[in-house]
């Protein structure tokens, strides 16, 4: 049984990442179906190669090289790639090149092998691979088994809880072949040359290692007998080292390629452009409009009419507190006759504590900020993430450089020796909450099911394609399995990238998201996580007030529990002790019963000797009386509840270095752990290095042990010529400003990504940007004071026919309000938002038709950004809207039209009850008359009076509304007023119809 | 390679439309600025749209599949929890012979409550061949045994994880992890609906609650939002707010409606080039039919005594699942592109108790399964409708010998059974097969990407050509990773 499906076993193969294995069993069965044609075996030069040429040597020739593989020569095929071996001798199931073009995986992006050229290669691998002709057949060998095929695939995976950088049990540490040689307590743990007499190959074959009992506490499995063959092979073969080169620094192979690559224009540092003369000075208001009037002119195009003044405060007031004016402010900005007034109120919605709120969501879209888990079905929250957002609001709102932002959040830990201070002043708290920034995506690794390597090289992969596509606009994620296949960026890049990562996310020696692990053995403390204690005692003594009662209660019901297995403890105690020699159970029966100050020494010693048989556990008893299980279910059950209303204490969800020597990394062959190819040292991306200062670790010279390793990361990413960095947060300002970046696709600046509708202003901004400090807001006062900005989004017809989706900005884009701001909005105008800020997230509440909404609270409720954002539970209302699934970030959200926005908006409760408060913040306000009534729905909802017409109209409504209504409440005898009450709900009617309105959901 | 990619011009679009025809055809589910490149083309002249022809339509209008398909909806039984394969439908006479037996080392190495497991456990439950076809069904099946020559089934499957949730984002999306779009967004997303006033692809869940991984199973990821499943309860409101909690006087409505048709009007005056308002607009109109037809299809009172009574809507234990299994139907009648229902917990998840916790899924399911295919076959609706009976993963053949309780099986990833019916699947046939213990698939093993291909393919879909491009990236199902078609089991 086992082996003779061993082709089967796939041990180690993951959907996760590209098949291996496993799909080299299926494809084994359909080769087993290819009819075997014709006698005379292909030769590679004659035959084979042709194929290559046509299909392959694009990417795989000599020069080009693509995962280090070449096709252009016998022996380079022979040789294979990164991955290791393309083709085995007379073995066309284990050939992975042959797997790859069956599969259509390969020509990656051109047409797939027709079924006689693929026929042909599997022909010719059966035939041993033939050079020339037939007659000269390659002799076939497996090949030899690889140390790191041993240390980092099969013990590497299975042994290092135990054995590792924590703890070496038995004083066995096997992290390095020269750790098995050592060996431990029990001698060396191979024996090279002979697998027999190696205690390691005895300890596997018993199947005690690793032992049973703890492989899921660990998430580890026993060794498949593939696993098994492979590590007896390599002691056999007399567990030869490596012969391998120290890694390479720097970009290795790729430089040459790397030069004509760095033309790419996103390659290219950005320069600032000369600011272009254009006619219509008059619409210049700084070199924003310069340079898109130029580009307007090309296509005979000038910008089209100023927008209404209303129109253009509301623009701004959405665009940067995310929320409407209010009637009063819109009273005083009209009252306001400065010429200037205009530019005041931008640097007024600045200077609010709003703009952070606003733009802060922009941010955590972009990093995947949540406050769960996600990827286990409990969905642990975190309840410690709010502190990373509160971050993000506050450093928004105090204008912090945008290169210091992203140092402190890529290594704040490394920016003072945080373990060597007492307590943290308020700045050193806010670097080590700031790295949560590589925290944020989904993490499943608190699930010991969900903790195995693959899932541990998934969150790393997760941050990486964070990291890079939002700071640098890279998809450097496909780089994970294989060398991009569009853009200059190798497998290496990544896996060096991830050596930088390593010293704080090691796969091989990993911490817990959360203490909320869960799974058999689970257990999360303080050494075990990746959480930093928060050394503040104001919050800390708030948490306890806040769990004292019910740790009381918790207590209570131990005790009522206790009080019922007291009696079965004693009967169970006596049946332990019954097997005992009486004169020694009347001692111990004695000194157990003593209280500790009255023992003796000989008590002391005896109930320390006999501790097990005197200590009965809940769980034997439960184990032994069925009839008290069945009976303490109930109270257990109120335990675990009143457990899960405890808050846990404060702490940092931090990404901090962990110390010591992290385990190398390696280039992963396809992404998978079971392929470790050569190792890698922390750099990265070549092509972007060309006139850089290169990456340059320096190690910190403090105490605390941290290799610098990202702070350097940090240092190359904000420097001011970096080719990537400014051009892409400019865009998404911009983006976030007129609804298109002048990139179209924010996340991908390679050659698969748009090119920009403006180098010129896409440069010109940038070197601005970064010319002037980095500043963001100075950013957005200079776009929103341009008059590209100001212009009027009911445009006239040459804009709409010349540049009809407005990419050449010939207007303001009408754009619907996101899902945030939607409902944020309701909440203001409707007098239920709730202003307070910071601090945890709100809870949800599921309604039992599955609506998710917020818990209220007294003054309403709080902005969306401090409401509890589950991966498994988003707001219904902000998920018809777009708000976007964190997975794991999103830089663009998408933007749809359906019909369940319409049924949101007229049905749910919140809308109909927000309407009621809306018009009864209008009577308050107001009073009775209609015509003043109506004007305030205008100004609340829309930012504007209506015209005669409007109010005429709406007048009208309103009357015939409330005569229906006073119809209604007349059905029956009324116990109340019926006048008021009518005008009320006519009114409520209104202005859910008004927040339903085209306008109240569109900013022109 | 012709890919079936949505694209700004519909190749088939043949004369100008005026706006109100146009919309009223699109309805549901436009995207962005997109329509307005539409438009521009009746207005401005193709050049306009050429200049814009990046730009995308995201809705659910039907679209022409690939090629001639053998099924237009889909019914899935997504049997949450694992059922196990070696007392179902792969009985296993060796694990008599062998029972008591210690694991190989291989099945070892995935178990995964390791320190519960046992020896190897012959099934409780017995089997008998069945039908014309004679396939060999389990007596917990009683119902299933009597549709057995109008099912394929396929005995071996295997997925990549041993762990509910990330089995079931395989089985849902293609991979381990939550973020891509499910299968039925994928359906939904190259053929659209025939029925514009029901949603395209609908789930019903269990209303004792949601599976695990709840609404992320049906998630449309990074595809547009209008391809996501919709929850529709079978009992209460059907969909969330397709009424308000509190229903106003409808005269009141009607002033309502018809101020706020005042409004947009006029706002749309205002803004006279901007489709995405007409859309707007028309959603609303949309939401208003569906109100009717969505009460319509999903009311099973009207059905015959008979019918109820086949779907065991008269019997507590069946009634619930049954109910479902009868909406299913009228809606797939009505032309809904793809059903899934769900059921509560984790019912086959059997660690324990296996006679008994086995017994009750199967009891609460067979019958209504089955008369699913029974009322398809008779309405002849069977021939269209592609039935995908199973789970997320299968069941070890070892014992599971929890702390306190009887006796049941872990789960078992390597190997298991599922089932598919009509739309051009062959009937009475088994396709693969495990190994002699029926732990790992042995013969012609079906991976996760083969059975989302071949369901692709029955709907006239290349999988390789069902195409969304996202920031330069051309995403698939099926990703990169090899599928075949299983084609021995198509008719």
């Amino acid at each position: 049984m086992g082996r003779e499906h061993r082709v089967l076993n796939f041990q180690g193969s993951f959907y996760g990442l590209g098949g291996g294995r496993l799909f080299l069993a299926w494809i084994g069965i359909v080769l087993l179906y290819l009819p075997v044609r014709g006698a005379q075996s292909p030769g590679f030069e004659t035959d084979v190669l042709p194929i290559f040429q046509q299909h392959c040597l694009q990417c795989h020739s000599d020069q080009a090289r693509q995962g280090g593989l070449s096709l252009e020569t016998l022996e380079s095929v022979l040789a294979g790639g990164d991955s290791g071996a393309v083709v085995v001798a007379h073995n066309p199931l284990e050939s992975r090149l042959l797997v790859l073009i069956n599969s259509g995986g390969m020509p990656m992006g051109g047409p797939p092998l027709e079924a006689a050229a693929i026929d042909l290669v599997r022909r010719w691998i059966e035939a041993g691979m033939p050079g020339k002709t037939a007659d000269t057949p390659v002799p076939a060998a497996a090949p030899p088994v690889r140390e790191r095929e041993v240390m980092a695939a099969v013990l590497g995976a299975k042994c290092l809880p135990c054995h590792g950088r924590r703890r070496q049990e038995a004083g066995l540490d096997l992290r390095t072949r020269e750790g098995l040689l050592k060996g431990g307590k029990s001698g060396p743990a191979i024996v090279p040359g002979r697998p027999e007499e190696s205690l390691l190959v005895k300890r596997i074959r018993a199947q005690e290692m690793p032992p049973p009992q703890l492989q899921e506490q660990f998430s580890v499995r026993g060794l498949t007998s593939d696993e098994f063959d492979k590590v007896q092979a390599w002691i056999a073969a007399g567990a030869p080292p490596d012969p391998e080169k120290p890694p390479e620094a720097g970009p290795g192979r790729d430089s040459t390629a790397a030069s004509m690559d760095r033309q790419f224009w996103s390659f290219q540092p950005p320069r600032r452009p000369v600011e272009p003369g254009v006619r219509g000075k008059d619409r210049i208001r700084n070199p924003v409009d310069a340079f898109l009037l130029a580009r307007l002119g090309t296509e005979g195009l000038g910008f089209s009419p100023p927008a209404d003044r209303l129109a253009l405060m509301r623009r701004a007031y959405l665009d940067l507190a995310g929320l409407p004016p209010s009637p009063e402010e819109i009273r005083s900005y009209l009252a306001d006759s400065d010429p200037r007034a205009y530019e005041r109120l931008v640097d007024r919605l600045l200077e609010s504590p709003h703009y952070g709120e606003r733009w802060a969501r922009y941010w955590l879209d972009a990093v995947g900020y949540a406050d769960s888990e996600g990827g286990v079905s409990s969905d642990e929250i975190r309840p410690h993430a709010f502190r990373y957002r509160d971050y993000v609001i506050r450093s928004l709102n105090a204008d912090k450089p945008y290169d210091r932002f992203l140092i402190e959040q890529i290594a704040g830990d490394e920016l003072f020796d945080y373990k060597a201070v007492e307590s943290y002043s308020p700045d050193q708290l806010d670097l080590l909450v700031a790295t949560g920034f590589l925290r944020m995506g989904p993490d499943s690794t608190y699930s010991t099911e969900q903790n195995n390597l693959p899932e541990r090289l998934d969150v790393v992969a997760t941050q990486i394609e964070i990291l890079s596509s939002s700071t640098m606009g890279l998809t450097l994620a496909c780089a994970r399995c294989h060398d991009h296949k569009f853009d200059p960026l190798s497998q290496r890049d990544y896996y060096q990238l991830s050596a930088i990562l390593r010293t704080a996310y090691d796969p091989y020696d990993w911490l817990s998201p959360s203490m909320g692990c869960i799974g058999v053995g689970a257990n999360c403390n303080e050494t075990n996580t990746r959480l930093l204690p928060l050394p503040s005692d104001g919050e800390l003594r708030e948490v306890e007030e806040y769990n004292a009662p019910f740790k009381r209660k918790i207590a209570e019901l131990e005790r009522q529990l206790e009080e019922k297995a007291r009696p079965l403890r004693k009967q169970l105690l006596e049946e332990k002790m019954a097997v005992l020699p009486e004169s020694l159970r009347q001692d111990l029966k004695e000194a157990s019963q003593a209280t500790p100050e009255e023992r003796t020494p000989v008590q002391e010693y005896l109930l320390g000797k006999f501790a097990e048989t005197l200590e009965v556990t809940r769980a034997e008893i439960l184990q032994k009386f069925t009839d008290f299980a069945e009976a303490s279910k109930e109270i257990e059950q109120q335990i675990k509840d009143e457990k899960k209303k405890l808050k846990d204490k404060p702490r940092i969800r931090a990404l901090f270095d962990m110390g010591g020597r992290p385990t190398p990394t390696r280039i992963l062959g396809r992404g998978e752990y079971t392929n470790p190819g050569d190792q890698v040292l922390p750099g990265v991306p070549a092509v972007l290095n060309g006139e850089l200062m290169p990456y340059r670790v320096e190690k910190p010279e403090w105490s605390t042990e941290t290799t610098g390793r990202r702070l350097a990361l940090a240092k190359w990413l904000t420097q001011p010529d970096h080719p990537l960095t400014a051009r892409v947060m400019v865009n998404r300002i911009w983006q976030h400003h007129f609804g298109v970046g002048l990139v179209s696709t924010p996340g991908n600046f390679g050659s698969t990504g748009a090119r920009p509708s403006h180098p010129g202003l896409l440069d010109w901004l940038a070197r601005e940007f970064v010319d002037g400090g980095w500043s963001l807001k100075s950013l957005h006062r200079l776009i929103m004071t341009s008059t590209a900005y100001r212009q009027t989004s009911s445009a006239g017809g040459l804009s709409l026919e010349r540049d009809p989706d407005n990419r050449l900005v010939s207007r303001f884009p009408l754009r619907r309000l996101d899902a945030d701001a939607l409902r944020d909005s309701i909440l203001k105008v409707s007098g239920r938002l709730d202003p307070t800020r910071y601090g945890p997230a709100d809870e949800l509440e599921i309604k039992p038709d599955g609506e998710v909404i917020a818990k209220e609270s007294p003054d309403g409720y709080r902005r969306s950004i401090y409401v509890r954002q589950r991966r498994s539970q988003p707001l219904s209302l902000l998920e018809s809207f777009d708000a976007p699934l964190l997975v794991p970030n999103c830089l663009k959200r998408p933007h749809s039209t359906v019909s369940s926005q319409a049924l949101q908006l007229e049905n749910s409760e919140l809308v109909r009850l927000s309407a009621r408060h809306m018009a009864g913040r209008v009577i308050d306000a107001v009073g009775e008359d209609p015509s003043r009534q109506i004007e305030r729905v205008y100004l609340l909802a829309l930012t504007r009076p209506p015209t005669a017409e409007e109010s005429a109209k709406a007048q009208e409504v309103l009357r015939q509304l409330t005569r229906e209504w006073k119809r209604h409440l007349e059905v029956e005898v009324p116990a109340e007023p019926v006048a008021s009450q009518a005008e009320w709900l006519a009114l409520a009617s209104l202005c859910h119809t008004f927040l339903n309105s085209a306008e109240f959901l569109y900013v022109n | 390679m012709k890919s079936k990619q949505r694209q700004a011009v519909p190749g088939s679009c043949p004369a100008p439309i005026d706006r109100r025809t146009f919309f009223s055809q699109v309805g549901d589910g436009l995207q962005g600025a997109a329509l307005a490149t539409l438009l521009g083309a009746d207005l401005l002249g193709p050049d306009a749209l050429l200049a814009a022809s990046s730009r995308q339509v995201y809705d659910l209008q039907r679209q022409q599949p690939h090629f001639e398909p053998r099924a237009t909806s889909v019914i899935q039984l997504f049997m949450n929890g694992g059922p196990s394969q070696v007392d179902l439908l792969d009985p296993k006479p060796a694990l008599e012979k062998f029972a008591g037996q210690p694991p190989s080392r291989d099945l070892a190495s995935e178990i995964r409550a390791v320190r519960e497991a046992g020896g190897l456990m012959p099934s409780p439950f017995k089997f008998s061949k069945r039908g014309e076809s004679g396939i060999e069904v389990s007596e917990v099946m009683p119902h299933l045994a009597e549709q057995v020559d109008d099912i394929t089934v396929i005995r071996s499957m295997f997925t990549p994880h041993i762990a509910h949730e990330s089995s079931l984002f395989v089985m849902h999306s293609g991979r381990m992890f939550p973020g891509r779009p499910s299968l039925g967004a994928w359906v939904v997303y190259g053929l659209g609906t025939e029925n514009r006033n029901l949603p395209a692809y609908v789930v019903l869940d269990d209303p004792k609650g949601l599976p695990i991984n709840d609404i992320q199973n049906w998630q449309a990821g990074f595809l547009p939002a209008v391809y996501q499943g919709t929850r529709v309860r079978s009992e209460g409101s059907p969909l969330l707010n397709l009424h308000p909690r509190e229903e106003w006087p409808n005269p009141v409505v009607k002033l309502s409606r018809s101020l706020l048709r005042h409004l947009d009007r006029n706002h749309l005056s205002r803004h006279p080039d901007e489709a995405e308002l007409e859309a707007r607009i028309a959603g609303y109109e949309l939401a208003a039919r569906m109100q009717l037809a969505a009460s319509d299809a999903l009311d099973v009172s009207g059905e015959s005594e008979a019918t109820k009574e086949m779907y065991g809507l008269n019997d507590e234990l069946t009634a619930s699942y049954g109910k479902r299994c009868l909406m299913a139907r009228r809606l797939v009648e009505r032309g809904v592109r793809l059903v899934q229902i769900y059921i509560e917990g984790q019912i086959w998840d059997n660690h324990s108790a296996l006679v008994k916790n086995l017994g009750y899924a199967c009891g609460k399911t067979d019958r209504p399964a089955a008369a699913l295919l029974k009322d398809l076959k008779l309405r002849g609706l069977l021939d269209r409708t592609l039935v995908v009976w199973g789970g997320e993963f299968g069941r070890l053949p070892i014992a599971q010998q929890p702390a306190s309780g009887e006796v049941g099986r872990d789960h078992g990833p390597s190997g298991f059974s599922v089932w598919l019916a009509g739309g051009g699947v062959k009937g009475g046939t088994v396709y693969g097969a495990t190994d002699d213990i029926g732990y790992k698939a042995a013969d012609k093993p079906v991976s996760v990407h083969d059975l989302h291909a071949t369901i692709l393919h029955l709907l006239g879909m290349n999988h390789r050509q069902l195409i969304f491009e996202r920031e330069g990236r051309s995403e698939r199902l099926t990703d990169e990773f090899p599928a075949r078609i299983v084609q021995d089991i198509i008719a």
